[in-house]
């Protein structure tokens, strides 16, 4: 049994995700106060594995390995936690981390807790529960704990370093596989897909004209986000209904929701309320999407956006 | 005045034409009794005396198209006197002597006093006259001007024989034949004047001074008027015209029930043997009484002049449905294709999309000049649609499983329905547990929508500023089922009257009030076939009672605004409250103007009938945008600087308008209001002041 | 096909969700279908319609409500309900799926399905879980199933619109997060009808798992209800946003 925290870190197309960043710094912070120490785990190749600020680093590679497979990554990650027994395991509440924590907690008998936004140096852990509407704050028992983190809940820059890593072959056999990765599914052509996208700066009525809209589009681009509207936007020819949010629209749920001089009507809301971050520019200080909103401000959209623009 | 061999050519082609006639009435009285069992009619003789009487002074038609429906008028008296006149033609060719020409001034006639046969040739003669008149103005319409209402738009589905022109030809057989038949007829007449003119007949007399006598012209003329008339009494029966004989037997059997009461899904009548699947997929899943509209329709579109699906582009035309059904009977028939009639509506009558546009608002039905009920047909449609699994608008399904699951549709909890009344600054009673004098069914919108709520709490301050005994059921409230049950979903509609019938037995109460139309009129009209007879009133009913009873009182005169009214559906043209609001807005003083489009004539909003709950919206001018644009032209020919407001009684126009007043650019001209906004301004009751909620 | 849904019936997060202890109060809120449930009852008859067989649908009977609930499952084209009888509102995700294992493994399953996750998943969804106790492989965020000869091809959906497509001999567990179309409703007439005449099989809980977990406390988020709000000019507000997005790695 050891103190060491175990960060399984997650990759696509050469690049790691924000999460896997944030998870090691957290990892850092808890390995230091336990006396362990913060590892990361890369598997599969593909990518620079020398990128965390973790203790250490383990790249474990296999041709088996080579895309995201739950069966060869759940196969290797038990092997390679029992092998290490760590204090606690740490994915992100990710499409790969949720096919892996609660597996790897019921193959292992060990506890584990979800939704995980805050973890003590206790190993308390505070989870976002039921949509967001209560915080539980859970205590593991005995002495090994698997969390799954939602993203953006640490920062990431504590988990950037250039530690070495250290690679090794897998711990397990991958000969006889039963899941085969077959391909992959790249999104479609056409007009953006605001669904799919990690950050938005919305617009509403507020943006006033389609000439305006071309500032927005500026931000967006700026903050490499993409650009969506409320109805009246689309009503009104500005942009075209595929950017439409909302209850007749399109249902998002980025890291990011920018809104800028939308109202925050509800059947707006019904499209967008699940944002992990959203903030909104009003010049109306009793605007509903207040209520909403997690940062807020009370100023006129065209000031803020030009004014944002020269700062990125 | 017919030889031998005329009368008996007469006879012969007289019986053929009684053969094809009885054959043709056969194959549509068959037809109709295949519909289903219809709901229980009254007095049946009594209706159809009323029914006939109101088609003798063609009341009906003049619902819409005033001019046009003068000439109508001017066509069916023509052809009622005809119907005598070609009587009278066929006796004077088979009964020697019996001639009506100069009356009793040269050849005296056995029969009947002179007086009376030169009223009755002046008559004939006039009416030929406007007869051939108003024919020539229907054609022109038609086929020179080609007015555009009696065409349907291109993304609606018509029958391949309407597409192909089937009406039109229709129109032209029975214009020629009018003109021919017509013409004959007073050529007949005016080649008999071998004495020069009679007085009593001066359009015949005319055409004397042109052609002049000619024995041989009589026989052709008459031969041609009565010929045409034994070939066109049978074609009738198979051409859009049967609404001839139809319409006035539809009006007369026409629903009994309130306007607001649905049919059921299936017949209430229990037949031996047959088990019915709810609603229709095929023509004769319709009640007969609906199978009989299709006969009836007279093909005006006057229902799709005012329906607002239509208007706002959707591929609806409640006209279309009337047609296609009529032009899929005949071919199943008349025709040789027995097999379509086993072809789903949705395929023959009525496009999927169309079906789902539908806002229930009651416009067509109202307007139509022989009864039909194009709405209650869609509503069947849909509730088999629904059974069959149909892939309804994920808005609409949404909606109906949140009411499933919430008994509302807007995902809320049950726990929050009442909390806008915890939030008041006195208590709101709970009338499941305590007795009240008026129960307030709040309804959905009203209940959680936060840009309605403030008006909710409105209500609540007046009724308690009056003192009246009021309460609402909180959690125990669900949706009234109003528009899931025109949705189609009679299932979940029944589980939700239980619901409510649960709640209401609970509580101890007087009487209903509700602030939602659409909860009015389904708890009002068709809770009582579920047990539920109570008096509901609407707030604005119970709010002028308050005010005649002196328990509210106008303190400010609200002269400085100029407001206009909308009624709603589901209170006005549904249940007739067209005067409490009225009355309400005289009371407190407002500069009233009245819409072109109101009371029975108001323009839906293009809420109802689950329109709000659907997630795609179409583009196109929206019923409430064009609605607010008519309020605005209305304030413009009464110009002045005062405020503009439009007036709603109904949760959902303070939604619809609201948004429509935004997406038409209009604000700053015109507001939206509930009436209660206004009565609180006058009576002088405020929104308790509450403090800065945003953090400086 | 042997086709096994397994379900989870959840507190309704439409209500506030009152707290008792450190807990839920499991007294006093309305229990509904997990939402991804319904994606995935979907996505099962889907299977059942392309390559024939039988569904099952099996669920833990927490509070004596979950008859509704299957029935509207048969309604909507499942052939079978098995219920487990625990009666205990509060069974976490380890306890029901170690139930749903047992009760799904007299079934002999060819392809089990859950719903990706549950809102109140707070020790992890019960997918990956019955695929550990029954030994079988899981993929979750599922999209869309095809099934033909004993493999099943999945898509399996990542961030940003990208995904991947696997392909599984079976038995399998999917996790899925959107049926390949939209569940179907099952108009109420029929629901109704399914209850007169289905009948639910009943199956006593059995094994022990727990989450190893202990609730300390439970409440809702502190700073909800509004906004924070950035204050000063728009120049400062401009500012104050791109820090605030700069310090999350949004900027
Ligand atoms: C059946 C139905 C379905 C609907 N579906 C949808 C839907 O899917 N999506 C949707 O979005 N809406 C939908 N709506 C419309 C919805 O009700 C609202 O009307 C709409 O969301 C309002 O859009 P908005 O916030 O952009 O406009 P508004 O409500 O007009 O808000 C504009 C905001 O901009 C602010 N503003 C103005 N100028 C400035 C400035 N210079 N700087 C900063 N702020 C400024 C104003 O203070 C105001 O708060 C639907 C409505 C109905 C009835
Ligand atoms: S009820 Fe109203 S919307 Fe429906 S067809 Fe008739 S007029 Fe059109
Ligand atoms: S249904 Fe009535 S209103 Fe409509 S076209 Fe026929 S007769 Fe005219």
């Amino acid at each position: 049994m050891s103190n060491d925290i175990l960060v399984i870190t997650e990759h696509m197309d050469g690049k790691f995700s924000d999460v896997s960043f944030e998870l090691v710094g957290k990892a850092k912070e808890l390995a230091s106060a336990l006396g362990g120490q913060a590892v990361a785990v890369v598997v599969g190749g593909g990518v620079d594995a020398n990128v965390f600020a973790s203790d250490a680093t383990i790249h474990i590679d296999d041709a088996a390995l080579g895309q995201f497979n739950p069966e060869a990554y759940g196969k290797v990650i038990e092997a390679l936690v029992k092998e290490k027994s760590p204090r606690l395991v740490m994915f992100g509440w990710t499409a790969t981390g949720m096919d892996l924590a609660a597996w790897l907690s019921a193959k292992l008998g060990v506890p584990c807790a979800a939704y995980v936004k805050e973890i003590g140096s206790d190993l308390m852990m505070g989870c976002q529960a039921y949509g967001g509407k209560l915080m539980a704050e859970v205590a593991p028992e005995g002495d090994m704990a698997i969390a799954a983190c939602l993203a953006g809940s640490f920062p990431a820059e504590a988990g950037q370093g250039s530690t070495a890593a250290t690679a090794t072959a897998s711990p397990v056999d991958l000969g006889s596989l039963k899941v085969k990765f077959v391909e992959a599914i790249k999104p479609e052509g056409g007009d953006v897909d605001i669904t799919s996208q990690t950050k938005l700066v919305s617009v509403g009525r507020g943006i006033g004209g389609k000439e305006n809209i071309e500032l927005a589009e500026e931000l967006a681009q700026a903050l490499d986000a993409a650009l969506s509207c409320s109805r009246p936007v689309v009503d009104a020819g500005w942009l075209p209904r595929t950017r439409q949010v909302g209850k007749s629209g399109l249902k998002v749920k980025p890291k990011m929701y920018l809104m800028l001089g939308i109202s925050g009507a509800p059947e707006h809301l019904e499209g967008m309320k699940s944002a992990e971050l959203i903030i909104a520019v009003n010049t109306d200080k009793k605007a509903p999407i207040f209520n909403v909103a997690h940062y807020g401000a009370t100023a006129d959209l065209f000031e803020v956006a030009e004014a944002m623009l020269e700062l990125l | 005045m017919l030889t031998t061999v005329e009368k008996i050519i007469f006879i012969l082609a007289a019986l053929t034409s009684v053969g094809f006639t009885y054959h043709g009435f056969k194959t549509i009285v068959d037809s109709i009794r295949k519909g289903r069992p219809a709901p229980e009619l009254k007095d049946i003789p009594g209706s159809l005396v009323k029914a006939g009487v109101a088609v003798l002074f063609q009341q009906t038609i003049f619902k819409a198209r005033k001019v046009l429906s003068a000439i109508h008028m001017g066509l069916f008296f023509g052809l009622i006197t005809y119907a005598f006149v070609n009587l009278t033609d066929a006796l004077e060719g088979l009964i020697p002597g019996f001639d009506l020409v100069y009356g009793g001034k040269n050849i005296p006639f056995k029969f009947l006093p002179a007086g009376v046969i030169n009223t009755f040739n002046l008559i004939a003669d006039v009416m030929s006259g406007i007869l051939l008149f108003a024919i020539i103005v229907m054609f022109v319409r038609r086929f020179i001007t080609k007015d555009k209402a009696l065409t349907f738009r291109d993304n609606i589905l018509l029958n391949p024989k309407v597409l192909a022109g089937a009406q039109a030809r229709d129109s032209l057989i029975v214009d020629v034949f009018v003109v021919m038949h017509v013409g004959a007829r007073l050529l007949s007449q005016a080649y008999r004047l071998n004495e020069g003119p009679d007085p009593f007949m001066p359009i015949a007399s005319f055409l004397n001074s042109m052609v002049g006598s000619s024995e041989v012209g009589v026989h052709v003329a008459w031969w041609v008027s009565l010929g045409w008339v034994m070939f066109i009494i049978p074609y009738l029966s198979r051409s859009k015209h049967t609404h001839f004989f139809m319409s006035p037997i539809n009006l007369g059997l026409a629903k009994q029930n309130p306007r607001g009461q649905l049919d059921p899904a299936v017949p209430l009548k229990v037949i031996e043997g047959t088990r019915f699947d709810p609603g229709a997929k095929h023509v004769h899943d319709l009640a007969w009484t609906r199978v009989l509209d299709a006969y009836a329709c007279v093909q005006c579109n006057r229902c799709q002049d005012v329906c607002p699906a239509n208007f706002y582009q959707r591929p609806l035309s409640p006209s279309a449905l009337e047609v296609n059904k009529r032009y899929l009977l005949k071919e199943a028939t008349f025709g040789s294709h027995p097999e379509k009639l086993l072809l789903p509506l949705t395929e023959t009558v009525i496009s999927p999309e169309a079906v789902w546009s539908c806002t229930t608002c009651y416009a067509c039905v109202r307007v139509c000049p022989v009864g039909n009920e194009p709405m209650a047909d869609i509503v069947d449609i849909r509730r088999r649609m629904l059974i069959d699994g149909y892939e309804i608008d994920s808005g609409v399904q949404n909606a109906l499983q949140s009411l499933a699951t919430n008994g509302n549709w807007m995902s809320k909890g049950k726990r929050l329905r009442g909390k806008w009344a915890k939030e008041m600054e006195f208590p709101v009673k709970d009338a499941t547990a305590e007795p009240v004098d008026h129960l307030w069914f709040v309804g959905d919108t009203a209940s959680f929508d936060e840009r309605v709520i403030p008006n909710t709490k409105m209500v609540a301050r007046i009724f308690n500023q009056a003192g009246l005994d009021f309460g609402i059921m909180y959690k125990e409230e669900s949706n009234a089922g109003n528009d899931v049950r025109r949705v189609g979903e009679e299932g979940l509609f029944e589980q939700l009257v239980e619901q409510n019938m649960a709640a209401f037995g609970k509580s101890q109460f007087q009487r209903i009030v509700t602030t939602d139309p659409h909860s009015f009129n389904t708890l009002k009209n068709e809770y009582p076939q579920f047990g539920g007879q109570w008096e509901v009133k609407h707030y604005t009913v119970t709010l002028l009672r308050l005010f005649e009873e002196g328990k509210l009182t106008v303190k400010n005169k609200l002269s400085n605004y100029k407001v206009t009214f909308h009624d709603p559906c589901y209170l006005g043209r549904y249940n007739g409250g067209f005067t409490a609001p009225r009355k309400l807005l005289e009371l407190l003083g407002v500069e009233f103007h009245e819409m072109p489009r109101n009371c029975e004539n108001s323009f839906c909003c293009g809420a109802g009938g689950g329109q709000i709950w659907m997630g795609k919206v179409a583009p196109g001018e929206r019923p409430a945008e064009n609605r607010i644009k008519e309020a605005l032209t209305t304030f413009e020919s009464n110009a002045s600087d005062k405020k503009q407001l439009f007036i709603v009684t109904c949760p959902k126009d303070m939604i619809m308008y609201s948004d429509a007043v935004k997406t038409t650019g209009n604000e700053g001209r015109i507001e939206v209001r509930d009436i209660i906004q206004l009565i609180a301004e006058a009576v002088g009751v405020e929104e308790p002041a509450v403090a800065e909620a945003v953090a400086a | 096909m042997n086709i096994v849904v397994a379900i989870k019936h959840i507190p309704s997060i439409a209500d506030d969700l009152p707290v008792s202890g450190n807990n839920v109060d499991f007294d006093s809120v309305d229990f509904v279908l997990n939402e991804f449930d319904e994606q995935s009852i979907e996505q099962a008859v889907l299977v059942k319609e392309a390559v024939g067989g039988t569904v099952t649908v099996v669920g833990v009977d927490l509070i004596e409500e979950l008859d509704n609930i299957l029935h509207l499952a048969i309604a909507k084209g499942a052939d079978k309900a098995v219920k487990v009888t625990a009666d205990e509102p509060g069974a976490d995700s380890h306890m029901q799926a170690k139930w749903l294992s047992e009760a799904i493994k007299g079934l002999s399953p060819d392809i089990v399905f859950a719903g990706v996750q549950a809102s109140n998943d707070l020790d992890g969804q019960i997918g990956p879980m019955i695929a550990a106790h029954l030994d079988m492989p899981y993929i979750g965020g599922v999209s869309s199933v095809e099934v033909a000869d004993g493999t099943a091809t999945v898509n399996k959906e990542f961030a940003g619109g990208v995904g991947a497509k696997y392909s599984v001999s079976l038995p399998m567990v999917v996790g899925v997060q959107a049926a390949a179309k939209p569940p179907r409703y099952a108009p109420i007439s029929k629901v109704r009808q399914v209850a007169q005449t289905a009948t639910i099989d009943t199956v006593e809980p059995s094994g022990d798992a727990s989450s190893g977990l202990t609730f300390k406390k439970m409440a809702p988020p502190v700073a909800t209800g509004h906004a924070e709000m950035i204050d000063g000019s728009p120049k400062e507000v401009a500012a104050k946003i791109v820090e605030l997005l700069k310090s999350k790695g949004l900027a």
